[in-house]
């Protein structure tokens, strides 16, 4: 096995006198489907935000694709790409246009952005929708849109931080669909932060956290075991004493 | 400087966008031209050296500058707002690299309603500069946008939301317009408010343009009432101490999202 795709140790964050994720200790593997299962509030997103180096750490460390997230920013930058919770994008230029400023914010020679950007357009079933504003796109097409703009540069971890929120179901399944192609063709570690149980099944491992603590980690059916119970939602409750509160409006 | 090229290319894009701003801040001075130029040329008292409008042209154009570059800048506040600023911090650059787009983008903006503006205004007024002087004088547009567009960011990125927005051109935009000597000279206004004056970049700006293209009555004092080489100086420091502040501001923890303040929603 190589060296983890993300490595945390000891990884922590405080705001002011709120602890949002007390330590975190984990390793994800090359290739790896990973899953991070918790409540609203559990710490999830502020985990998303120091491995993408949004935020810095106040205790502990982590290495992103092998680079510190503090010390070698701007490298981990380069090396993963990340998909917010909220859209990203710029509602006033078409779909074409934000892959072209994602491509030059990220550097890509333009001889090199134009072919990806045609290959992700339909890739994404958006080539027809090249020269519609963003605002003119149905949810779905945004996040997928957001996911082109995540994957443009071809980066070796792929954070989604809750990626269907505010997505109809069929919207969902498309984008499930889209991220199995896409982890079939490229072998891309995905990092995956949700608060639905359904989402975590197909992951290879899950992280249960609350209240900023890792409460559980394995693959779907050894957490079930352990707990002896059918469901991960059950694992969650096992664990916590408390069910995995029903997804409020997202 | 790719990426400093694609955070430009966005800000000429989306200008170019909006229709209804392009007009406005064109339309804009020609309004104060005609409008605020005919009342205050009544209470005027350089009346008998200089006509009022021709010493309106150069505070006019700086008035250009400000809406222009800073109001381009502080579109940085919008970008928080709809997400957009995340995707930018994301990307592998430096935030110094992204205060730099901004501020090269909102300048660009700026100079190029302060050139269009000031093509049909000069004719207006019947000022017919020399190249030297409008060379000088579009130097002035540039470092004014410069600085002015370095201060937006940093308004931008103080502010947290676009509610702000509109204190920010109560407290921020009219004063500076009314300390700039763009519409009366510096010297007649009191010594507090005169002290106010020399921290306003757009009053750096106004006086430059004026030795540029009022450098005829410079002996009635209405040709820059400063050193042509402190404005220069001056709009310089503003604008690199604006790029500085301002990627020093954007690297701020939760400069990215505001859900990261959340403790991780």
């Amino acid at each position: 096995m190589t060296a983890p795709a993300i490595e945390a140790r000891g990884l922590g964050k405080d705001f002011g006198s709120i602890r949002a994720l007390d330590k975190l200790d984990l390793a994800v593997h090359e290739g790896e489907f990973f899953g991070c299962l918790g409540p609203n509030g559990a710490g999830k997103t502020t985990t998303v935000h120091l491995l993408a180096t949004l935020l810095k750490p106040t205790r502990g460390t982590a290495r992103v694709a092998g680079y510190d997230v503090v010390r070698d920013d701007l490298r981990t930058r380069r090396s993963i790409g990340l998909v917010f919770q909220e859209t990203t994008l710029d509602r006033d230029l078409t779909v074409e246009e934000n892959l072209h400023f994602a491509a030059r914010l990220w550097s890509l020679p333009g001889r090199l952005a134009a072919p990806r950007i045609a290959e992700l357009l339909g890739q994404f079933g958006l080539l027809e929708r090249r020269r519609d504003p963003v605002r003119a796109l149905s949810g779905g097409m945004r996040r997928a849109l957001d996911v082109a703009r995540g994957i443009l540069h071809q980066p070796r971890v792929l954070f989604l931080d809750e990626p269907t929120a505010g997505l109809d179901p069929r919207a969902r399944r498309s984008l499930w669909e889209l991220i199995r192609q896409l982890r079939r063709a490229s072998g891309l570690t995905v990092f995956l932060t949700t608060h639905y149980v359904e989402e975590a099944e197909p992951c290879d491992r899950v992280a249960v956290i609350d209240g900023g603590r890792l409460v559980a980690l394995g693959t779907p059916a050894e957490l079930k075991r352990a707990a002896a119970v059918n469901s991960l939602e059950e694992v969650f409750l096992a664990r916590t004493g408390h069910p995995l509160a029903e997804p409020s409006a997202a | 400087m790719r990426p400093v090229f694609g955070i430009v290319v966005r800000e000429l894009v989306r200008f170019w966008r909006q229709r209804g701003r392009v007009l406005a801040s064109l339309a804009r001075p020609f309004v104060w031209l005609i409008f605020a130029g005919a009342g205050f040329a009544t209470v005027f008292t350089g009346a008998g050296e200089i006509d009022y409008r021709r010493y309106m042209a150069p505070g006019l154009l700086g008035m250009v500058v400000m809406f222009g570059s800073l109001l381009a800048a502080l579109s940085t506040v919008t970008d928080r707002d709809a997400g957009v600023l995340r995707m930018v911090l994301v990307a592998p650059i430096r935030r110094s690299t992204v205060a730099l787009g901004k501020i090269l983008g909102a300048t660009l903006l700026g100079t190029t309603q302060a050139v269009a503006v000031g093509v049909i205004l000069l004719s207006l007024v019947q000022l017919w500069p020399g190249p030297q002087s409008l060379l000088l004088a579009l130097a002035g547009v540039v470092l004014s946008s410069l600085a002015m567009g370095a201060l937006g960011l940093v308004l931008a990125a103080s502010i947290r939301s676009i509610e702000n927005f509109a204190g920010v051109m109560n407290f921020v935009v009219f004063p500076m317009l009314f300390l700039s000597g763009a519409l009366y000279p510096v010297r007649r206004l009191g010594s507090a408010l005169q002290a106010l004056v020399y921290l306003n970049p757009l009053a750096y700006g106004v006086d430059l343009l004026k030795h540029a293209l009022l450098g005829g009555w410079r002996g009635a004092g209405y040709g820059g009432e400063l050193p042509l080489a402190l404005d220069i100086a001056a709009l310089v420091a503003f604008a690199v101490a604006g790029l500085l502040g301002g990627a020093a501001l954007l690297a701020r923890e939760g400069g990215v999202t505001r859900t990261a303040f959340r403790g991780g929603a």
